[in-house]
């Protein structure tokens, strides 16, 4: 048996071999998290463990036991989105909107080391998470607004 | 007004909206027995507190159709379009629906959602005068409430209008609407109405319904592509731990387990051989075999005698252009859960045709399609490849043999090698011109793969420009992989050999590709797109190739015109697009942050079938089916991007999601053309640096 804090909620797992995204969508139902491409090339699934930015559909539930893990649902303080959500929302920064929380969460993880990135930066933090839609460009606007760079 | 049994105010009105118009006429042949129920819907009802809530068939997935209607509804009615709820996509609760492909949704059920608004609007009107005391023309309905013009403080909301009554009313086709210069929403920003959703995690896709009881399903699917089973073993795979029941249910086989990874435990230890078909056309065979094996040749535009005006040209150009297949690779793997409660059943599947849905798996379980409840959850992306959805089928399938709810989720592998690709096509143009940059004859002959759609290349092949002795043909070529619906589908198609050609002859003049088309081009909305993108751009008059990298295309797809200019540079076996100007003239705009941020899109997809996708496939085996083998735009490839729209409000709303595609390739291979002199007639352009 091991254990996690999932959102602030301690999660005991019986299987240490659970694939992380599925425990996370399935198991306890937290279906925010995607599953795009089940290779860690989409990023889709990017949770926040101990702060630092995870592609879950690669991991299992044993590789992050003891951890703190953060999910979309977890993101926001109750009711007050997180900067970066409020940001998505300002700039209708969504289509599909699939692979948006797979972008917040890599978003609020490049906000908590460098809080006040360049463009550049931005754009080199999220190229590894996919948008077919091609929101790109609002996604950019959204997070150099949660940074503080625009109003 | 009629009393009804629902409490509040219900607006009925015709379900037959957004039947496919000539140049989406291809959704008839595609989907064939469609069946609209013709029968009076509820559009929009306000309920006794004065909730707004609009019912349209559309599907949402990605093109922002709850928020345009949001605002269609909102105008109408004098309130802010975040207080009106939108349900899309639920044959139990939505009027009937062809289906969300061919950008018909705002030019046919915006219209539709407008005049059911404006009933409401009346009806809250007669209600308030009655009340008030003051005639019709006297009220205004606005914030939620209907308050004397004279004194507003004289003003009842919806709530009070409504509370103790139950009224039903239907749409009249005269209904009139608000004129363009009283809009005080449309045609303005307003944010997105379900960014919040999607912030959150809260938004609900197909991958993510999980009902009580349901059983996970992995279908087995064959190695190559026409190969068909041989034998199989399920002896071990059956009586693995969490497996429920492996099923063999005529064509279809698949693991049903307690979770995902049961079923994908199981799926690799079931044995399987296959027989695969005998001769397997391969990507490289594709180009040799559409130029020798065209058949049904359709004629989309004739005039005057091509082979003799071409025979007098003062010049002729010959040359050929060739399109690969590309998958639609949507972010979302399509998935469906069906649960049967006797003879009913219930799916939530992507789909882009709930409806459709709804009869294809009515007819194949032989019952009602009123047995039949087919709910569209959020869409993960389509882009016209959801329209054939197979996955909802299997689930139907599935879970009438299970006895229990199925779900069946593809991996990103199963939706790149077992959904649908755009058609590969080989063109061919021959004209002639005169030195003045005339265009004096015009011979185009278009083969595009298809199995049973004639119709799927022939969009967009006509030309816009003034020639008198014109031909057009499309034909119907091999189609070794499946061939479906995508974003402007043939039309982007053809519009890449057309203005790579156009370009061509510009080029072979001396005459600034701009000033060219412009030349040539009668159609005043096509000349204005044309305009204002090149002044947006700041393009300066040189004829290519000026080594600057600077290109252009124009396009006009269901309705709509858009001019693209573009600016690149090539690092290596790179090309770098630095910006886009673009134009978009799509009528009327309910919502021009919407219009944008479809622009926007389909430009950033453009990129990708310009610059580097396409299906690779060999021995019927898809090789590029994974994120790791295909590659798709990225956020740091991405240029800036400028909108212009420009369309006249006196113009009928046309699409807005596909038409920014349709140049996006043409304008980026004149501009490496312009950069390098080498002239790319093949997609995508990066293979052939």
């Amino acid at each position: 048996m091991i254990t996690m804090d999932v959102n602030g909620t301690r999660r005991e797992v019986a299987d240490s071999r659970r694939n992380l995204l599925s425990y996370l969508r399935f198991d306890l139902g937290l279906t925010g998290s995607k599953y795009g491409c089940g290779e860690g090339l989409c990023g889709a699934c990017t949770v926040l463990v101990d702060g630092q930015p995870l592609r879950a559909c690669l991991a299992t539930t044993g590789s992050v036991a003891g951890g703190r893990v953060t999910t979309i649902e977890g993101l926001a303080d109750g009711d007050t989105l997180h900067p970066v959500q409020q940001a998505f929302v300002d700039e209708s920064a969504a289509q599909c909107g699939y692979c948006i929380p797979g972008f917040v969460m890599s978003a609020a993880a490049l906000l908590n080391r460098t809080p006040h990135p360049d463009a550049g930066q931005v754009r080199e933090a999220l190229s590894e998470n996919m948008c077919r839609c091609g929101t790109y460009p609002r996604i950019e606007q959204a997070v150099m607004r949660a940074s503080g760079a625009t109003e | 007004m009629t009393a009804a049994s629902t409490p509040g105010l219900t607006i009925k009105g015709a379900a037959a909206l957004g039947l496919p118009l000539p140049q989406t006429g291809y959704a008839r042949q595609a989907y064939g027995n469609v069946s609209p129920d013709f029968g009076p819907a509820t559009w929009l009802t306000i309920a006794p507190d004065g909730a707004v809530t609009v019912f349209a068939g559309k599907v949402e997935y990605g093109q922002g159709i709850r928020w345009g209607l949001g605002i269609a509804a909102a105008e109408e009615l004098g309130i802010e379009h975040t207080a009106v709820a939108v349900v899309l996509g639920d044959t139990a609760s939505t009027p009937w629906d062809i289906g969300t492909f061919g950008s018909q949704s705002t030019r046919h059920t915006g219209v539709q959602v407008r005049r059911a608004a404006a009933t409401a609007r009346q009806a809250l009107l007669e209600l308030a005068s009655a009340r008030l005391d003051l005639p019709l023309d006297q009220l205004a309905c606005k914030g939620g409430a209907i308050a004397s013009l004279a004194d507003p403080s004289r003003s009842l909301t919806f709530a009070a209008l409504l509370s103790g009554h139950a009224i039903e009313r239907e749409i009249a086709a005269d209904t009139p609407l608000k004129a363009p210069a009283d809009f005080e929403i449309m045609g303005t920003d307003r944010r997105r109405l379900d960014v919040i959703e999607r912030v959150t995690g809260r938004a609900v896709y197909s991958q993510d319904v999980l009902r009580p009881g349901m059983l996970f399903a992995r279908v087995v699917r064959p190695p190559a592509f026409g190969a068909t089973l041989a034998r199989i073993d399920d002896s071990v795979a059956s009586r693995m731990p969490g497996v429920h029941s492996v099923v063999q249910h005529e064509d279809l086989i698949a693991v049903l387990a307690d979770t995902d990874q049961h079923a994908d435990a199981a799926l690799d230890v079931l044995e399987t051989e296959w027989t695969e078909r005998e001769g397997n056309v391969s990507q490289w065979d594709l180009p040799g075999l559409l130029a020798e094996n065209s058949r049904d040749p359709v004629t989309t535009q004739e005039a005057g005698d091509v082979e003799a005006a071409l025979a007098r040209a003062a010049h002729q150009l010959e040359a050929t252009y060739y399109v690969p297949y590309i998958p639609t690779a949507p972010m979302e793997p399509r998935a469906a859960v069906a649960e049967w409660d006797g003879d009913s059943v219930t799916v939530w599947a992507g789909t882009q045709r709930p409806f459709g849905t709804r009869g294809e798996i009515a007819t194949a379980f032989g019952i009602d399609e009123s047995q039949v409840r087919v709910i569209a959850p959020e869409i993960g992306g389509g882009f016209g490849g959801k329209s054939i959805y197979r996955p909802a089928m299997e689930a139907a399938r599935l879970a009438r043999v299970a006895g229990r709810p199925v779900r069946v989720a593809y991996s990103r592998g199963e939706e790149m090698m077992w959904a649908t690709f755009r058609p590969a096509a080989l063109i061919t143009i021959r004209s002639g011109f005169d030195g003045d940059g005339r265009i004096t004859a015009w011979d185009y002959h278009a083969v595009h793969t298809t199995t049973d759609r004639p119709m799927i290349g022939q969009r967009g092949s006509e030309t816009p420009y003034a020639v008198d002795d014109v031909r057009c043909v499309v034909s119907a070529g091999p189609a070794p992989l499946k061939p479906g619906s995508y974003r402007s589908l043939g039309c982007a198609v053809n519009h890449f050999a057309r203005e790579v050609h156009i370009d061509e002859i510009a080029a072979a003049l001396g005459i600034d590709p701009v000033e060219f088309r412009l030349r040539n081009l009668p159609d005043p909305r096509y000349r204005r797109v044309l305009e204002v993108a090149a002044e947006q751009f700041g393009w300066k008059t040189a004829a290519a190739p000026s080594g600057r990298g600077v290109g252009v295309a124009i396009g006009l797809d269901v309705g709509s015109y858009a001019a693209e200019c573009v600016a690149i540079d090539v690092q290596g076996k790179e090309i770098v697009v630095e910006r886009v100007s673009s134009a978009l003239d799509c009528g009327l705009v309910f919502n021009p942050e919407g219009a944008r941020s479809q622009m926007e899109g389909a430009i950033v997809m453009g990129l990708g079938s310009s610059l580097f996708e396409a299906a690779e496939f060999e021995n019927g085996r898809l090789l590029n089916g994974s994120f790791a083998r295909y590659r798709v735009p990225r956020i740091n490839q991405t240029p800036k991007i400028g909108v212009a729209l420009v369309g006249a409000d006196a113009n009928p709303s046309t699409g807005a999601g596909e038409p920014g595609i349709v140049p996006i390739a043409p304008a980026i291979a004149n501009a490496l053309f312009d950069r390098t002199s080498q002239r790319v007639r093949e997609l995508p352009l990066q293979r052939s640096l």
